[in-house]
Parts: C-alpha cells; sequence; structure tokens
C-alpha cells in the first residue's frame, strides 16, 4: 500500500512538470503584451514611437522579459522548485496573493453547491433505483436528464432573474430578494447577505453535478440491487433500511466517488462562470481578470497550484476505492 | 448453414427473425430502424430532434424567415407630432420630454416578444429572434460535430497505439493525457483562447477538441486493453499481420461501440461548453451564438426575461436530443450494460 501511494507520487511528477511547461509555453506566446498595455494605460498621451519603445524596453527589462525564453524558462523552473511564483505584473504582490484572497469565496460555494447536489442526488437516485421503472422512477429521471442538458449559465441567469423580479405563487406568496451583486460577503461576514447571493449559483452548479451523479448512481444501485449478498441481507430479515444504505449503497458508490471528486477538484478550481456572474471575487473570476490583462505570473502560479490540486485528488479518488470496496488491490 | 442464418437463428425474437430473413438489406435497416423507435421511444425521440437540428443548421438559409442580420423598425409610436413642434422653439421642452417623443421617423423593435410577424420575437438591435436561434444552431452543430469528430479521431489513434504497443509508449502518452485533464477544463479553454488574438469559430472547434481528446483516448485504451488479449489477435499475429494492420483490422472493427457512444454523447457537452464561451464573450464575435444570445437577453432579463427563455430553452432541447440518443445508443450497443431493465436493442 505504502509503495503503491509512493509510487503514484512519483509518477505525478512528470505531469506536474508537463503542466509548468505547458503553462509557460502558452503565456510566453500570448499575442498581447501586458508592457505596451500597461504603458498604453499609464501614458495614452504619448505618442512619439521612440519614446514609447524606450519605455517598453525599460519596463521589458525591470520584469526580465528581455531574456531569451530558454533562460526564463530554466530560471522559472529554478524557482518553482523552491515554491516561488513570483510576483504579479499588476499589483506587484506575490503571484499566489490572489488565490489566497479568493479561495475563501470559491470554497464556500464549492461546499454550498456540493450540499445542494449531493442533498437532491443521493435520495433521488436511491429512490430510483428501489422504485425501478415506477412512475416517481420516470418523473426523476425525465428530470435528471433535463437538468443535464440545460446549460448551468442559463440556469443561474434565470433563477438570478426570477428572484429579483419575484415569483409570485397562485398570488399566495411571494419569493424574491435582491441579490447582493456588489458586495459579496461571505458566510461568517455577514450570513444574510452572503446567502443571498451564493444560494442562486450553488442551486444552479449543485443541481448540475446532481444530475450526473444521480444517473451514475442509479444505475449502479440497479446492478448492486441484484447481488447475491443483498439477498443474502434480505434473507436474514434485516431492515430495508439497513439493506439499503449499509449494504447497496455503499457498493454502488465507488464510481460515483470519481464523478464527487472531479466535481469537487473543478468546483475548488473556482466556478468562472458563476464567480463572473454574480461578481464574486473567488479564484476563477481572478484567474479569468488575470488571462485578460496577460499577468503572467499570477496565470501560471494559479493553474499550477489547482492542477497539483486535482492530480492529488485523483491519487486521493483511488485511494479511496480500497476503502468502498475492500475486493480492489493496489499493486 | 450460413453465418448469417446462424445469426439469425440464435436471435431471441421470432417476429425479428421472420423479418430479417429474406428481405433486401434496406428492408433490414428499415425493420432495424423501426425497432429502434418502438423500444427506445426516448431515443427515438432524440434522433428526431438530432435531425431536426441538422436540417436547421444546413438549410438554416431556407428555414429563416428573415435575414438574421436584418434590423426591423417601426414607426415610433411614442411620437408626439406637437410636442416635437414645441421643442424646435422652446429648449426647456427638450430638456424635459423624454427622448422617444421627439424622435422622428423609425425606431427598432427591440424585445417585442412573439408576435405573428416574429414568430420568437425581437432581441436587443430589433433582429429576428426566430430567424437567429435557426442561425444558432449551424454554430452549436458546428463546434460540436467538429470538436467530437477531433477529439474521437485522435482519441482511436492515440489510445489504440498506446494500448497495443504498452510499456514506454503507454507510459508516456498517459501522463500527457494526465497533464491534460489535470488543467481545470475552462481555464484550458481561456488559455487557448488567449494564444491566438481573436478567437474564431475554427479554434474554439479545436481547443475542445484537444481538451476531449484525454477522455475518448481513456475510453478507447480500456476497450483496446480487453480485446488485444483475444484469440483472434494472436491468430492474426501467427499469420504474421503487421502492428497496423492487427490494429485496424482486427482490434478496431470490434470496439467500434463505445467509441459510437461515447461520440454521441460528448457532441451535447462540446455544444454546452461552446454555448458557456459564448456567455463569457470568448466565442467567435462574427458567429451567431446561442451563449452569446442568452448573455444578450440576461441584461435585458429583469424587464423581460423572454428573450433568454427562449433562446435556452432550444439549447436545451438540442443538448437533450444528444443525450437521450446516446443514452439509447448505450443501451443498444454497448454489451455490458444488454440485458439491464428489460429488454434492450435490435
Amino acid at each position: 500500500m505504502r509503495n503503491y501511494i509512493l509510487r503514484r507520487v512519483v509518477v505525478n511528477i512528470p505531469v506536474i512538470w508537463l503542466v509548468a511547461t505547458l503553462v509557460f509555453l502558452a503565456t510566453s506566446v500570448l499575442p498581447g503584451d501586458f508592457v505596451a498595455q500597461r504603458i498604453a494605460a499609464q501614458d495614452p498621451t504619448s505618442t512619439d514611437p521612440a519614446l514609447r519603445a524606450a519605455q517598453i524596453d525599460a519596463v521589458r527589462k525591470d520584469l526580465g522579459l528581455d531574456k531569451p525564453v530558454v533562460e526564463r524558462y530554466v530560471r522559472y523552473l529554478g524557482h518553482l522548485v523552491v515554491g516561488d511564483f513570483g510576483v504579479s505584473y499588476q499589483t506587484r504582490e506575490p503571484a499566489l496573493k490572489g488565490m489566497r484572497d479568493g479561495l475563501p469565496y470559491s470554497l464556500q460555494l464549492a461546499f454550498m453547491s456540493l450540499f445542494v447536489g449531493l442533498s437532491t442526488a443521493l435520495p433521488i437516485g436511491i429512490i430510483s433505483a428501489i422504485r425501478q421503472d415506477s412512475m416517481i422512477d420516470y418523473v426523476l429521471r425525465i428530470f435528471a436528464i433535463l437538468v443535464l442538458a440545460m446549460p448551468s449559465f442559463w440556469v443561474g441567469t434565470m433563477l438570478l432573474l426570477y428572484t429579483v423580479k419575484g415569483v409570485s405563487f397562485f398570488g399566495l406568496f411571494e419569493i424574491g430578494w435582491t441579490v447582493p451583486l456588489t458586495d459579496p460577503k461571505l458566510l461568517w461576514e455577514d450570513p444574510g447577505s452572503s446567502i443571498r447571493l451564493f444560494v442562486i449559483p450553488a442551486v444552479a452548479g449543485g443541481l448540475a453535478s446532481a444530475a450526473g451523479v444521480m444517473r451514475l448512481l442509479r444505475s449502479q444501485m440497479l446492478e448492486v440491487l441484484r447481488q447475491d449478498y443483498i439477498r443474502t441481507a434480505w434473507a436474514k430479515g434485516m431492515r430495508e433500511r439497513v439493506v439499503i444504505l449499509r449494504h447497496a449503497m455503499k457498493n454502488a458508490m465507488v464510481p460515483v466517488v470519481t464523478v464527487l471528486g472531479l466535481t469537487l477538484a473543478g468546483l475548488l478550481s473556482g466556478n468562472v462562470v458563476f464567480e463572473n456572474l454574480f461578481g464574486i471575487p473567488g479564484v476563477g473570476r481572478r484567474i479569468l481578470v488575470a488571462i485578460q490583462a496577460r499577468d503572467v505570473p499570477v496565470v501560471q502560479a494559479f493553474v499550477l497550484v489547482i492542477a497539483t490540486f486535482i492530480v492529488f485528488v485523483n491519487l486521493g479518488i483511488d485511494l479511496l476505492y480500497g476503502v468502498l470496496d475492500p475486493r480492489i488491490r493496489y499493486s | 448453414m450460413t453465418q448469417e442464418q446462424a445469426v439469425l437463428e440464435r436471435t431471441p425474437d421470432a417476429a425479428v427473425r421472420r423479418s430479417l430473413s429474406d428481405r433486401p438489406v434496406f428492408m433490414r435497416y428499415l425493420v432495424h430502424t423501426g425497432r429502434f423507435f418502438r423500444t427506445k421511444p426516448l431515443g427515438g425521440a432524440g434522433v428526431v430532434i438530432i435531425i431536426a437540428c441538422v436540417i436547421a443548421g444546413v438549410f438554416g438559409n431556407q428555414l429563416e424567415r428573415y435575414d438574421p442580420e436584418t434590423i426591423f423598425k417601426t414607426t415610433n409610436p411614442e411620437f408626439d407630432e406637437a410636442l416635437y413642434e414645441k421643442s424646435l422653439t422652446d429648449p426647456l421642452v427638450r430638456l424635459t420630454a423624454r427622448p422617444e417623443q421627439l424622435q422622428k421617423g423609425e425606431t427598432p423593435i427591440l424585445f417585442s416578444g412573439p408576435t405573428g410577424e416574429h414568430w420568437l420575437g425581437t432581441d436587443g438591435l430589433g433582429r429576428d429572434l426566430y430567424s437567429r436561434v435557426i442561425h444558432g444552431a449551424y454554430t452549436a452543430l458546428y463546434v460540436g460535430l467538429g470538436a467530437a469528430l477531433m477529439a474521437t479521431i485522435s482519441g482511436i489513434v492515440i489510445g489504440l497505439a498506446s494500448a497495443y504497443f504498452a510499456g514506454a509508449t503507454d507510459f508516456i502518452l498517459q501522463r500527457i493525457m494526465d497533464t491534460l485533464q489535470a488543467f481545470p477544463p475552462l481555464v484550458l479553454l481561456l488559455l487557448f483562447g488567449q494564444v491566438v488574438s481573436s478567437p474564431t469559430m475554427t479554434v474554439n472547434t479545436i481547443s475542445l477538441g484537444i481538451l476531449g481528446v484525454a477522455s475518448s483516448t481513456r475510453i478507447v485504451r480500456s476497450a483496446v486493453l480487453a480485446t488485444r488479449e483475444e484469440v483472434y489477435v494472436l491468430a492474426a499475429r501467427t499469420v504474421g499481420g503487421s502492428d497496423l494492420r492487427i490494429m485496424f483490422r482486427h482490434i478496431f472493427p470490434n470496439i467500434t461501440a463505445p467509441i459510437i457512444v461515447t461520440f454521441t454523447s460528448s457532441i451535447g457537452v462540446y455544444i454546452l461548453v461552446e454555448a458557456t464561451l459564448a456567455f463569457l464573450g470568448l466565442g467567435d464575435p462574427t458567429q451567431v451564438s446561442w451563449g452569446k444570445m442568452i448573455e444578450e437577453g440576461r441584461r435585458n432579463g429583469v424587464a423581460d426575461p423572454w428573450m433568454a427563455l427562449a433562446v435556452g430553452g432550444a439549447l436545451t432541447v438540442t443538448v437533450l436530443g444528444f443525450n437521450l440518443a446516446g443514452d439509447a445508443l448505450r443501451d443498444v450497443l454497448d454489451p455490458r450494460l444488454r440485458g439491464r431493465g428489460g429488454r434492450a436493442g435490435f
């Protein structure tokens, strides 16, 4: 087991190196130049091309961009090895500071989405499987396949529009509130305001991942419920709840965990769409801004940290298989 | 007994046996298709949606009611002749009156909502929404099909090579695939999109295709791993078949089922991602795209969400069609899932 983990970690090293190289290449050949953009923004009146060129050269030299690509690449890798991600071109702060600032927002969104997703997917998937081909199964399956086809950004947009407008339920009562789009607060800063803002992206994103998990869980449950050990469990006179949850669900969770892990990894890297749509200053929004501003060190740092994280989440998923299904042996 | 008769003999359904024997080939296809629609009504619905979408994409120019770029105008209903006359002499009127009341001539019909003239209403510039939705089908299909084709074909080549040659080739190729999968998908797309200065439809298709290579390679690879130990592969090698011949004549025909299934179901995903990119403003600015139209509808949404609803509905139905067809194909073609939950397939 220990050897297995060790080997997997070692195999991941070339993957992370490849990620670093790919990001470096992509950001080094970006056509838009941060320096030219920055100088044009600082001093829009200057039109003298010679002066402009001199300014550009000075800033390039300052940022170390005048060196050849190979030298920059070696230097970049050298800095990475000692954990130095460089400084942001824009703010002159360490490149990872933005990530630290944005992470709480992205994490809150991720966990709220995961909560919504799991609390819909698990019961729906199980009910749909144990009541196979009944009316409720059809209704739930149609719900899942519809949600799977709906773009989550569209669901988020529509939810946002109707919460702002207010929805009247047959004139009995009305649901609607002001969404604090310009003033994002974290849960522990201002719970009320935070929930009003985060609940819409959490529901839209959570439902999208729930649909996939539900369909997978249903088909796995159907397979597991036909196994001999389930019949044995019934024959022993166990309560339905124990048979379904302890004997069947635990075994049906193996592929579900894969999807969950991937969802978690995706959510932690920030949700570019929702963070952009709802003005949440999370990791995803910061990446988008950094890419658009050609803030190369920030892009490199963010992508590398996220990719490393995803690689290790995948390793964690593989190890979790063994916990859920002891028949899976590592060699 | 010919091989064909032997297969027929094993077919459990007597009706199919009767209907299949002694019929011309195209009739057999008809019977198969008929059975697909009867046993998989949802999959059949998916196929119908796909066909409708393809027709909209290919024959958009015949189906549209107007040119998608035409701006429809109407004589300004708010125009107030008396007030206008007064404003020519009295500057105070010019300041207090609303600008619409003074605008002589025509104004574009904005967000009209469905009318007999404009079936889905008009958009934020006064263009016919129905014609634009029809045109959006072309973009969605181009990107969806293109990316799926690219991902599948490169997935077949890389996956076959990786599993067949095993060893160092497999290790290196799989690490490259790990790398592609380690990126958050949207971030990788953003990076690709920014490498070229202005993202065109083709560039977006290619980056989506590259993104999909990893997962299609995985699927092909695991299918090949299961197949390469079969006796007929050994037999082919024994009679001296070359690697290429074994890969493409002996292994490949036996792994088409999972490939067709992934191909079909992935198209819907690519269409969704294309719409997401366009929604974020990273799509091809010159193309009519559903994602861009939803973004436009969103901005007008609080006043009247009809446009965002209508376009999102078109997008959802299209993706639904590909998902339903993919699901039904999986039931029919993937033997591992056969016989689960009733009779499946042909």
